[in-house]
């Protein structure tokens, strides 16, 4: 069984030898900077690197997959937005954010992924690594984290409550160029979309807010992607304990928690397939015997993909990393 | 209307948000010749104080949260020319900010808010703070208290950094000094020797309270 066939029949719900272990890229990347070390232009920006970064993740720390891009920006970044584009210490991020009106940027900004310089390089970059054996994952920042990357996180939040209609007016046109944007993925070659949106924690929305703002953008996106026969998996941050009956309800293919999220508990209040979650500061920090033993517990508990469990840290080891991934392929 | 029930509609308008309401009922209290300060802490105090236990029982989030404190801003704009200056003499004073190389900041933000809303001074040095300036800006403003944030396991190794350098410069018993943040925990903050750690907002306020107290 190669990877690929792995990681599909898995998200099909069918039996597998064991389970995948996988980094799929965009927030959760291995883009480490002990990986970078050679690499003469920005992974971040650039075709070559960005491809050539993507191979040699899978190559040296063992991950079962390709997947970019490496970061969460390139989806804000046409909007008006300041960004830094990264280096082999830090990820891009956002320096400045658009302070137009809402209405004045969705009137401003018409998004066309083929045409946007970024989003057009990870489109090319998922057409080269497309091949037979190794999943291609395209990336995809979750709509409230794209929403509240182009304006302040703290205009935004306030606007759920003054002006509610408005905010879910930009949050849901946000979401429908980012469902274009991952239907190009898909056509260059991707095998699946893994959907990021750590901002829309149940920790910082609640429920409620989750609900009425979250919740319809994924079931939109989930039903595009299910029409073209593309499996998701949805990364939600933080724990999920409050919105975890509405997460059951999504017609997705796989929802992956972070570390503070009990996978034995997940698993008795869901009906899909589980990613995840071995701490990602612990992956910093090791020690490597603790490594493993975290992620056995992981896949005692009922994990079904092996994934760190968030974001890494760019300073985090690939001897750590490639711990986890050598138990998971039962090597150690 | 009586004091006490001013206080009252001030305090659950802040809870519920009506800007409107908070403006009309703060001049009300001007006019009655209330004093400022007590309106304050009896009536938009109270109110925000209410926010934070609604907070922490998981019925407001941040979004609400947020909404409230700008209620409270509406109304302490008001208010605050109004106060007599000797009940702000020898305020406590907080130092806060996101440790270098992080941009996450709205815990840091929830907690300037809450911090501020109990009668604090808070100095917020934003995010990405270089280590330095911490202990810089905490001694030119005499702080009682130095609080760190950060998200991301990268950066939290800075808050060792700054207790080494008060260390270093034999003013650590000077501050008392808070961490928090996603990543933070009270293993974390006693390993580097953090005076206190918090797991929220709310939490936050009450510590510093508690330690200035005692």
């Amino acid at each position: 069984m190669n990877e690929k066939e792995r990681l599909v029949k898995l998200l099909k719900g069918e039996k597998t030898d064991r389970p995948p272990i996988i980094c799929p890229g965009g927030m959760m990347n291995a883009a480490v900077t002990e990986l970078l070390g050679d690499m003469d232009l920005n992974h971040n920006t650039e075709l070559d690197a960005m491809v050539a970064t993507a191979i040699k993740i899978r190559e040296v720390v063992g991950f079962e997959n390709y997947g970019v891009p490496f970061c969460m920006t390139c989806e804000a970044e046409p909007l008006g937005v300041t960004i830094s584009e990264g280096d082999k210490n830090n990820e891009p991020r956002i320096l400045e954010y658009n302070n137009s009106s809402i209405d004045e940027i969705m009137e401003e900004f018409r998004i066309n992924p083929l045409e946007n310089k970024r989003m057009a390089t990870v489109i090319t970059a998922i057409a080269k690594l497309k091949n037979d054996e190794i999943p291609v994952i395209g990336n995809i920042t979750g709509p409230i984290s794209t929403a509240t990357s182009i304006v302040d996180p703290l205009r935004l939040f306030k606007m759920l409550r003054r002006e509610p209609d408005e905010a879910y007016r930009f949050i849901e046109y946000v979401n429908d160029y980012s469902i274009e944007y991952a239907k190009e993925m898909v056509k260059a070659g991707a095998d699946l979309i893994a959907i990021s949106d750590p901002t829309a924690t149940g920790e910082i929305l609640g429920k409620k807010n989750f609900d009425k703002f979250a919740m319809p953008m994924y079931e939109k996106f989930l039903k595009v992607m299910k029409e073209l026969s593309i499996p998701v998996i949805i990364h939600i941050c933080g724990d999920a304990k409050t919105i975890i009956d509405s997460l059951n309800t999504l017609e997705v293919d796989a929802l992956s928690f972070d570390s503070i999220v009990n996978m034995r508990f997940a698993k008795s209040k869901l009906n899909k397939k589980l990613m995840g979650n071995v701490s990602t500061l612990l992956l910093q920090n090791g020690p490597i015997d603790r490594i493993i033993s975290i992620t056995k517990n992981a896949i005692d508990s009922g994990v079904d993909i092996v994934s760190p469990a968030c974001g890494l840290g760019m300073s985090t080891p690939i001897e750590n990393l490639r711990a986890m991934t050598d138990y998971v392929k039962g090597s150690i | 209307m009586n004091e006490e029930k001013l206080f009252q509609e001030i305090s659950e308008a802040v809870v519920e948000m009506e800007d409107e309401l908070v403006e009309e009922l703060c001049n009300k209290s001007l006019e009655l010749l209330i004093p400022a300060d007590k309106t304050i802490t009896e009536g938009l105090v109270a109110g925000m104080n209410k926010v934070g236990q609604l907070y922490e029982e998981q019925e407001y989030f941040l979004p609400e949260v947020l909404t409230c404190s700008d209620t409270l801003n509406i109304g302490l704009d008001i208010l605050k020319p109004h106060i007599e200056k000797e009940s702000t003499d020898n305020p406590i004073k907080v130092v806060i900010g996101v440790v270098e190389g992080d941009t996450h900041d709205i815990g840091k933000n929830l907690v300037k808010i809450m911090t501020e809303s109990a009668g604090i001074e808070v100095y917020d040095l934003g995010r990405d703070v270089p280590l330095e300036k911490f202990i810089n800006v905490a001694e030119e403003v005499n702080a009682n208290f130095i609080c760190m944030s950060t998200l991301m396991t990268t950066t939290m190794m800075g808050m060792k950094t700054v207790i080494d350098m008060l260390k270093q410069r034999n003013i650590r018993n000077k501050y008392k000094v808070m961490i928090g943040g996603g990543p933070i925990s009270q293993k974390f903050a006693d390993e580097i020797g953090a005076d206190a750690y918090t797991v929220d907002a709310n939490e936050a306020v009450k510590r510093i309270k508690t330690m200035v107290a005692s």
